[in-house]
């Protein structure tokens, strides 16, 4: 499934890709050699279609827009001006991704068939222009006579050399791929696209990647788009039409959504498909339909993926709980508080969730906040880590103003969390998780893969889970499935750590671990703040509580007193209010 | 006048606009799918009358006009059949994975039902014969097409059927039921897949219904899919999404905008504004005009 942790079986690849060279090279006829060509521009065009559909995970219609834009931006200049191809490809490729960034703005941040939708509304929208903008597209002929590639004085024939220059191009659309989804990237997609309100708190900030997958996919299809208009020397509203959109799309579910090889694989099978079933005839494109339907049913990752062999079984490594693994950061022995929340108040629609509250944790502290269902407890956690935008109040963390950052500048602050219901990517190892966590949150945001991997490999082993580093994380249990979470949020280094319930569930061991590791954690000086129902859980881990309840703090200081506090047994307990407390006796 | 003729030819187009954005919803709100395929189904309704015309010419003595109406049960007929494909082939086997999957193969279900047609019929546009005969009738002071009034009464017979299913109906409880929280219904003894089915079919239908209203007046091609799904889904946009009297609503906004425009200028300008209008309403409100329920929860 992922991306990042594919091996593959490379021998009998490299031996079709040689026999593929040799038939193209010495054995092709020149229409064999055009299909090729077509082949090659369709890799570009695939590549960068994988970027927002396969990594970014959005269906997005407006790849053969992108395509169009391409293609006519090379067709008018080199039409009605004669523009060289030096001039002419570098401008579609630019005027695609402007359009896409023009477009960005109301589209991106739209979801699921909205996004799907909107992109169609696009390229609907140029479609019409290109036919009805006669003396510029030429209307519904197009615009004849594009003139061959030249870049200085060569001049690129149709036939071989046209082919190799396409597939030269191709090569270098696959090293930019490769480049722009190197691991670290490509496992940061996987986290957004698999767990989408949790990715930011790991530091990977989903519109960022959306929007470089949308305008790598843009750029790309124009690079295609204007390369298949020199290829046939005329560009049409065709360029423009669902067809083209189509082919990209079931090439992509084809080939599969990842890597290189399904592009190529996508590519090659599409573009001969029409020679080989030619007794088909008109019922060509309905066989197309046929065989996009039937892989997403049967075979949704792809041709590709039978060409993956299983992850090799790395052997695990002998690391098993050092104490005090991790490492000190920031001012952790001075006694200034780590974050400082003042006056937070917050409502949603008619509910007061957080009304007032003031709350600080100092270096090393465990603090445990309690308080009945619905008391804000949540809220309270989301707001710090800026998931939820407070209404007034302020929230401090060594110079940093939570209460007005983004959850992935917060994530980068040193502040990482746990969440109520676990929020693991499927797709990805349990070391892979975690050092996505390492390279994008916190301290060694900024530092080196290398430093990454050490960061990732010491909180595996705080959380002693050294053992199943290389198994993915949609197979394990629920209790492994809460560690895995906390190893996730110690990676990057934090100076604070918010843990939401992250003992619900788990049976009394699994507790008893849960909390040697915090206490380990909080003695190398991080600050937590733990939520929980749960008191047997929260006794031997927290020395002070603070207890919400309708949204006010009304208790915060050491345990023992806290949970002596009638307000807090009335309001956690339910128990009913001793007579001497309010004074109104008889 | 012009004005009087201008709004009927409206309210007929958004009458029919009206029976895509409603045969969408149903599908919409029985399992939450987005069908794609659901503007072909408009053009394959269009083509069954064409197909079903061409039949009963030949049954005919030669010369006898056929009326669009008698086709009616014929198109519904097919078009559910047409929807039971859709459900059994492009839904239910992948009705567990992420939704992108359901978008993918609806869209492939398109692809194969407008080609098909291709093959079948040509590309060039084709004519279904006008429900009750051509030409106007005097109504308040007023010619109106026999056309558009036709329309509008077949819709809204339609409509007021659907809407007596939905309020009145065993059936029609369980349907509202499954819209809104499928789990629960499953799990009080509906069967999901059924009324799965059952929308698709009904759903389909309307569509089709919509396709032969729509062939007379406007032609029908087998690459005009994507166009009214794009309508159809901008009326469920503007309309608040799941509802199917805000749908219609929606449909009727898009026609008059759309008839409005292409008055004072063309018709390819009208749909293109559109799309703009789209595109800025977006802009403004990423959920739609009345926003979709939130799910999502971390």
């Amino acid at each position: 499934m992922s991306p990042a942790s594919l091996t593959r079986n490379r021998w009998p690849l490299a031996a079709a890709g040689g026999a593929l060279a040799i038939y193209a090279l010495f054995f092709a006829s020149s229409y064999d050699q055009r299909i090729l060509t077509l082949a090659g521009i369709y890799v570009i065009m695939v590549l960068g279609y994988q970027f927002i559909f396969g990594h970014a995970g959005a269906l997005s219609l407006a790849q053969g827009a992108f395509f169009g834009v391409g293609a006519y931006v090379t067709g008018i200049l080199a039409s009605h001006y004669g523009t060289g191809f030096v001039l002419t490809f570098p401008l579609s490729i630019i005027a695609a991704a402007t359009l896409a960034l023009i477009v960005a703005v109301p589209v991106l941040r739209l979801a699921s068939h909205y996004f799907a939708l909107a992109t169609l509304a696009l390229s609907q929208l140029l479609l019409l222009i290109a036919v009805n903008w006669e003396p510029v597209t030429g209307g519904a002929n197009g615009l004849p006579g594009v003139p061959p590639i030249t870049i200085g004085d060569l001049q690129v024939a149709r036939g071989l050399p046209l082919l190799l220059f396409v597939w030269g191009l191709a090569v270098v659309a696959m090293l930019i791929a490769r480049w722009q989804l190197r691991p670290a990237r490509a496992a940061a997609f996987t986290v957004m696209r698999d767990t989408p309100l949790a990715a930011p708190a790991f530091g990977i900030d989903p519109g960022l990647l959306r929007l470089r997958a949308f305008l790598l996919s843009a750029a790309f299809g124009g690079a295609a788009g204007a390369l298949f208009v020199h290829t046939n020397r005329v560009v049409s509203p065709e360029t423009l039409g669902f067809g083209i959109m189509i082919t990209c799309l079931t090439m992509t579910v084809v080939g599969g959504r990842f890597g290189i090889l399904g592009a190529v694989i996508g590519a090659l099978l599409l573009t001969h498909l029409p020679e080989w079933f030619r007794s088909l005839d008109e019922y060509y494109l309905v066989a197309v339909g046929v065989l996009l339907l039937a892989m997403v049913v049967f075979a949704p990752d792809g041709l590709a993926s039978f060409f993956k062999q299983l992850p090799s079984a790395r052997a695990p490594e002998a690391t098993r709980r050092q104490p005090a693994a991790i490492p000190r950061t920031s001012s952790a022995a001075s006694e200034l508080s780590i974050l400082n929340i003042t006056n937070l108040s917050k409502r949603y629609g008619g509910i007061q969730a957080l009304d007032t509250v003031d709350l600080a944790l100092g270096a090393g502290e465990i603090v445990g906040l309690i308080g009945p269902n619905g008391a804000g407890k949540t809220t309270l956690a989301n707001i710090v880590t800026g998931i939820a935008r407070a209404d007034t109040g302020n929230i401090r963390s060594a110079g940093l103003d939570l209460a007005r950052a983004t959850p992935t500048a917060i994530a980068r602050h040193g502040i990482a969390r746990t969440f109520q219901t676990p929020q693991l990517p499927d797709g990805l190892t349990v070391r892979e998780a975690v050092e996505t966590a390492a390279t994008n949150a916190g301290d060694t945001a900024r530092d080196s893969l290398h430093a990454a991997a050490g960061a990732a490999a010491r909180a595996l082993a705080t959380c002693d889970l050294s053992d199943i580093a290389d198994t993915q994380c949609g197979t394990l249990p629920h209790g492994l499935r809460r560690r895995v979470e906390i190893a996730r949020a110690l990676a990057g280094g934090p100076r604070f750590l918010v843990l939401d319930e992250p003992a619900a569930g788990l049976a009394e061991p699994e507790q008893a671990e849960i909390v040697a590791i915090l206490q380990t954690v909080a003695d190398s000086g991080l600050a937590i703040l733990v939520i929980d129902h749960n008191l047997e859980f929260l006794q031997p881990l927290a020395t002070r509580l603070a207890c919400l309840d309708a949204g006010r703090l009304i208790a915060d200081g050491p345990r023992d007193e806290v949970l002596a506090d009638d307000a807090v047994r009335t309001a956690y307990f339910g128990l009913v209010k001793p007579a001497s407390t309010s004074g109104v006796t008889a | 006048m012009l004005g009087a003729q201008l709004a009927l030819n409206a309210v007929a187009l958004g009458a029919a606009y009206g029976l895509v954005a409603i045969g969408f919803v149903l599908v919409l709100n029985a399992t939450t799918a987005v069908n794609f395929a659901h503007g072909e189904s408009v053009v394959a309704g269009g083509f069954a009358a064409v197909a079903l015309t061409s039949m009963l010419t030949m049954l005919l003595p030669a010369g006898s006009a056929i009326p669009g109406i008698i086709l009616l049960p014929g198109v519904l007929a097919l078009t559910a059949l047409l929807g039971l494909a859709i459900a059994g082939l492009a839904y239910l086997p992948i009705r567990n994975r992420p939704p992108v999957s359901v978008f993918v193969t609806t869209i492939a279900f398109g692809i194969i039902v407008t080609n098909g047609l291709n093959a079948v019929f040509g590309a060039a546009p084709r004519a279904a014969p006008a429900l009750f005969g051509t030409g106007t009738i005097e109504f308040l002071g007023v010619t109106a097409s026999r056309q558009s009034l036709a329309i509008i009464a077949t819709a809204m017979v339609l409509i007021g059927a659907l809407a007596f299913v939905l309020q009145r109906t065993q059936l029609g409880r369980q349907f509202r039921a499954c819209a809104q929280d499928p789990e629960m219904a499953r799990a009080l003894g509906i069967r999901l897949t059924r009324i799965t089915l059952l929308a698709f079919a009904l759903g389909t239908a309307f569509a089709g219904a919509a396709g032969l209203l729509l062939a007379h007046q406007f032609f029908v091609t087998p690459s005009d899919g994507a166009g009214l799904i794009l309508k159809a889904y901008i009326a469920v946009v503007i309309g608040g999404w799941g509802s199917l009297r805000g749908a219609t609503i929606g449909a009727m906004l898009i026609a008059f905008f759309e008839v409005g425009v292409a008055s004072v200028s063309s018709q390819p300008l009208a749909e293109g504004l559109l799309y703009v209008a789209v595109l800025l309403v977006l802009l403004v409100r990423p959920d739609g005009i009345f926003g979709e329920p939130q799910q999502l929860r971390a």
